[in-house]
Order: structure tokens, then sequence, then C-alpha cells
């Protein structure tokens, strides 16, 4: 699903994000990305939705070679993989029902699909009895589910969750986190960037772990190491 | 799906607008405001060319007659030269009216009357009015007079043409100056109202960049992303133009005696002079007001789009 070979990521004037990393995901894999803050973990999401550029190295998501690839082609490409931020990033003047939309509104889908689509994804993420609240009207938990539902409408085959539970409390982080698993065993891949130590050792799956932007470990089954 | 796309793209751009209702407000009336002042300019431009046209119009000559002249001569000379294509007025102006016009002119200096009362004759000959359609035209009428067969009806001065074209020649000097004056303050006052604008909109596309940032993420093209702040701009300056359209002509007819009693026959009915070209000012101003609002809304949204 992901191939990342040998890839640097370098900002002027002398810093290194990430230094030769190398990185294979399969398809239907959940790997945790794992490390302290600026080692170079949003770096690598950042590439992988082609927000930047490689300094050097080879990246290709699903077969498909985004290392230099063209302005007009990244939002195809956003278009394949869900993207879900600590943030939220949820339009505040639009309804549950008109953010999730959204995504499918500005890539042109018909009515009847988005219609059909939302309380399908709505169900999956359990907001069916929500659509008509504001994003202010819900809670962190509840707000994050909105962006995986979001996340969820193109049916991508790539989720990549950049610090999902990082503004919310345990209960509501480990209800996001089962939603994720959820997601994975109905065949989606899932990157999860966090430095939350209890959800990647409670998760029982593959864990890479970054420090100054170089994989110091690679596990099938890992811990958080650090 | 083209289809799907535009009513999509007209959406949002409605959705933007309405839901930040008081920018949309503060913008509109920012861009009126700055149409109404490129506006007013341009009304000041109107009447000082008006009355720079009225003035040349006005002007006139007068060329005296001999003694010898008899009033058919006169008469027959005044018809030649109506003939002439440049001559736009020419009459004869007998001794006895030259003799009212002039007891007119200096009604209030007692003086004068008094030493024209004293002759006891008319000291003054007829004289032939003339008026010309364009006041370069006058050495040729000057030259066209100065021929045999006229000669001995006409005293002319050299020094009457020369003094009236310099008059014209000065008016038409000062016309240049006030329309190059005026085209330096309404760039002036275009620039300033670009950057008003321009600010005005890049606070507004600032409010957004968190939306165009979730546009982008979630996979909308570049043309998706930008169309609805363009819309949103064209919007901005079409309402500008009808609250400026609902204002102005009660601001016209409030100023009208203003400029009736400071330019007095010199005036203009702006309100007629601005229904004249109501097509040609509205439609500048209307694209004046897209092309500086899309422009604006094109380079702001530049910043937040190449992510």
């Amino acid at each position: 699903m992901i191939n990342i070979k040998n890839v640097t990521k370098f900002y002027k004037p002398s810093t290194y994000a990430l230094k030769a990393v190398s990185l294979d995901i399969a398809p239907g894999e959940f790997v945790s990305v794992v490390g302290q803050s600026g080692t170079g973990k949003t770096s690598l999401i950042k590439l992988i939705i082609a927000e930047e550029r490689p300094t050097s190295g080879q990246i290709i998501i699903g077969g498909w070679d985004i290392t230099n690839i063209h302005p007009k082609e990244v939002p195809y490409l956003r278009r394949q993989i869900g993207v879900v931020f600590q943030d939220f990033k949820l339009l505040q003047k639009k309804t549950v029902f008109e953010n999730v939309a959204f995504a499918l509104e500005t890539c042109g889908s018909s009515r009847s699909k988005i219609v059909n689509v939302i309380p399908q994804v709505l169900k999956i993420v359990g907001l069916e009895d929500k659509v008509d609240r504001y994003p202010h009207q819900l809670s962190g938990g509840e707000q994050q589910r909105v962006v995986i539902a979001r996340s969820l409408v193109h049916k991508p085959k790539l989720i990549v969750a950049d610090e999902p539970t990082g503004n919310l409390d345990s209960i509501n982080a480990r209800e996001i986190i089962d939603l994720l698993k959820k997601i994975n065993e109905l065949g989606t891949t899932v990157v999860l960037v966090t430095h939350d130590r209890e959800v990647v050792n409670n998760l029982k799956k593959r864990v890479v772990t970054v420090d100054d932007g170089q994989i110091i470990s690679d596990q099938s089954r890992g811990r958080y190491v650090l | 799906m083209f289809l799907v796309a535009v009513s999509r793209v007209f959406k949002f751009a409605f959705q933007s607008f309405f839901r930040n209702f008081w920018l949309s407000v503060v913008t509109v009336a920012i861009i009126a405001l700055s149409l109404f002042s490129i506006s007013f300019l341009l009304m000041i431009n109107i009447l000082t060319q008006h009355v720079l046209f009225v003035v040349q119009e006005r002007t006139q000559v007068y060329i005296d007659l001999t003694a010898e002249a008899s009033a058919d001569q006169a008469g027959i000379l005044a018809g030649e030269l109506k003939k002439l294509l440049s001559v736009k007025e020419a009459a004869f102006i007998t001794p006895e009216q030259t003799l009212a016009n002039f007891k007119e002119r200096h009604q209030n200096n007692p003086l004068m009357i008094e030493s024209i009362e004293a002759l006891d004759v008319n000291p003054f000959s007829g004289s032939i009015k003339i008026s010309v359609n364009d006041i370069s035209d006058f050495p040729a009428i000057l030259q066209e007079l100065s021929k045999s067969e006229y000669s001995e009806f006409l005293e002319i001065e050299d020094q009457e043409f020369t003094e009236s074209k310099l008059l014209v020649e000065r008016i038409s000097e000062y016309s240049q100056k006030i329309q190059r004056i005026f085209l330096f303050i309404s760039l002036v006052f275009i620039i300033i109202s670009i950057l008003v604008v321009f600010n005005t909109i890049q606070i507004g596309i600032y409010t957004h960049r968190e939306e165009i940032g979730i546009m982008k993420l979630v996979g909308a093209s570049n043309s998706f992303v930008r169309l609805p702040f363009l819309i949103e701009g064209f919007m901005y300056s079409l309402i500008g133009i009808v609250i400026l359209l609902l204002f102005i002509y009660p601001f016209l007819t409030f100023i009208q005696p203003y400029i009736d009693n400071f330019f007095k026959e010199y005036s203009l009915n702006l309100t007629a002079a601005l229904n004249d070209n109501f097509f040609k000012v509205w439609g500048t101003e209307l694209l004046i007001g897209v092309v500086i609002t899309t422009a604006s809304s094109f380079l702001a949204i530049r910043r937040y789009i190449n992510k």
C-alpha cells in the first residue's frame, strides 16, 4: 500500500526532518508510527498526503509514484486517502451532515450519492442521530468521529490519522481507536501517528518508532519503546 | 457532473456570503464607498469638462467695420462668412447696437457713460460678430478676411485675433492641466480603493483559510476552491454597485442646487448627464469593481491554495 524508499526531507537552513527513511506498509495493515515530538512523524504524514515533497528518495502510494506528483494530481490522491488530524479540521459553520457531505460535494459527487453514502458512514461512526448538530454542539470524541466519517466517504484504501486522540480524554480516545480498528477490520489500511503509550500498547499491532528523523525500530506486534 | 460542480460552486459562494454576513456587509460597504469616491471624481471631471466646453463655445470675436461700410454691405459680408465651414455664426452688429451694448456693459460706471454721452456722435462703427466651431480655425478665417474684396470694409487688427486665440489656448491649456490633475487624483483614488478592497478581501479569505485547507485536504481541485471566492468577490461588486445606485441619485439631487449656485450659467444637470451615459458609467464601475474584487480574491487565495 505504501512504499517509502530511502526518503530524506530537508528544511532550510539546516534541518533534516527525515533521513533516508524506508518503510513498506502492506494493504490492510494497521501500523502505529510512534516517536517523541519533532522526530519526523508529521513530516512523514505530509509526504504521504503530498502536502510536502521529499528532498530525495521515492514514495509510492497504492502503486502510484507520488514523489514528484503534479499539483493538479494532488486532489485525486487525497480522494484516495482518508486523513484524520488532532485538531479535527471541521467547518464550524456547517452541520455534521454538511461537513461530511463537503468531502463529496467538493469532488463533484451527485446529490443521490451523497444522500446514500452519508447515513452509512455516520452509522459506522455512531453519529446517525446527530446529523443536524454543529461542531460546537458536539464533544471532542464526537467531532473526531465526524472527521473519521468524512475520511470514509470516498471509501479510501488508506486512512492516515495524525494524533487523532491528542485532544481527547482516555474514554473518547479508546472509542476512536476502536473505531479505527473496526475500519481496519473492514479492509482499510490504517497509519496511526501517536505518542500515546497506552493506545499503542493496547493495540498490539505493528509499531514503527521514529527518532531524530530515522526509523529506529519496526516491530510487527510492538510496544511503545521510547 | 459539470453542472453539479457549477451549482456547488455557486452554493458555496452564497453560503460563505450569508454565513459571514457582517464581514460581507463591511466588504460591500467598502467597495460601495470606493466606487462612490471614483464616481464622485468622475462627476467632477464631467462638470469641469462641461464648464470648459461652454467657455470655449461662448468665445466670440468682433471685427470692426470701416466707416465706409454700409449696413447692406455688412449684411452681405456676414452672409458670405456664414458660408465658410469653419464659421459657426456671423452676425452684423450695427453702430447703435454696439453703443447700446457698451452702455449696458458699463452701466455701473457713470464716468464712462458720461464720457460717451458727452460726444455728439456715435463713436462706434458697426462690427461683425464671429464664433467658430474650433478656435484653431481663426487664423484661416483671418486670412480669408484679409482678401482685397473685404479689406475696404474691415479694420482687421491682428491683435484682436491673437488675443482671442491666446484666451482659448489658455482655456485649452487649463483644460489639459485640469484633466491631468484629475487623472492623477483618480489614479491615487483608484490605487487607494484597490488597496482597501484588497485588504478587506484578504481579511475575508484569511478567515476562510481553515476551510480552504479542509477543502484541499478532502480532495477539492484548486479551481473548485478558488471559484466560490471569485464569485463571492463578484457578488460584493454587484451589490456594491446596486447600493451606490440607490444612494448616488438622492446625493446628486441634494448637491445640484449647490453646483448650480457655484457654476451659475455654466452648471450642468449631473443626474441627466449620468442618465445619458448610464450603461457606460455603471458598466465601467461594475467592471472596475469586478476586476478589483476578483483580482484581490485571486491573489489573496493563492497563498492558501498551494498547500
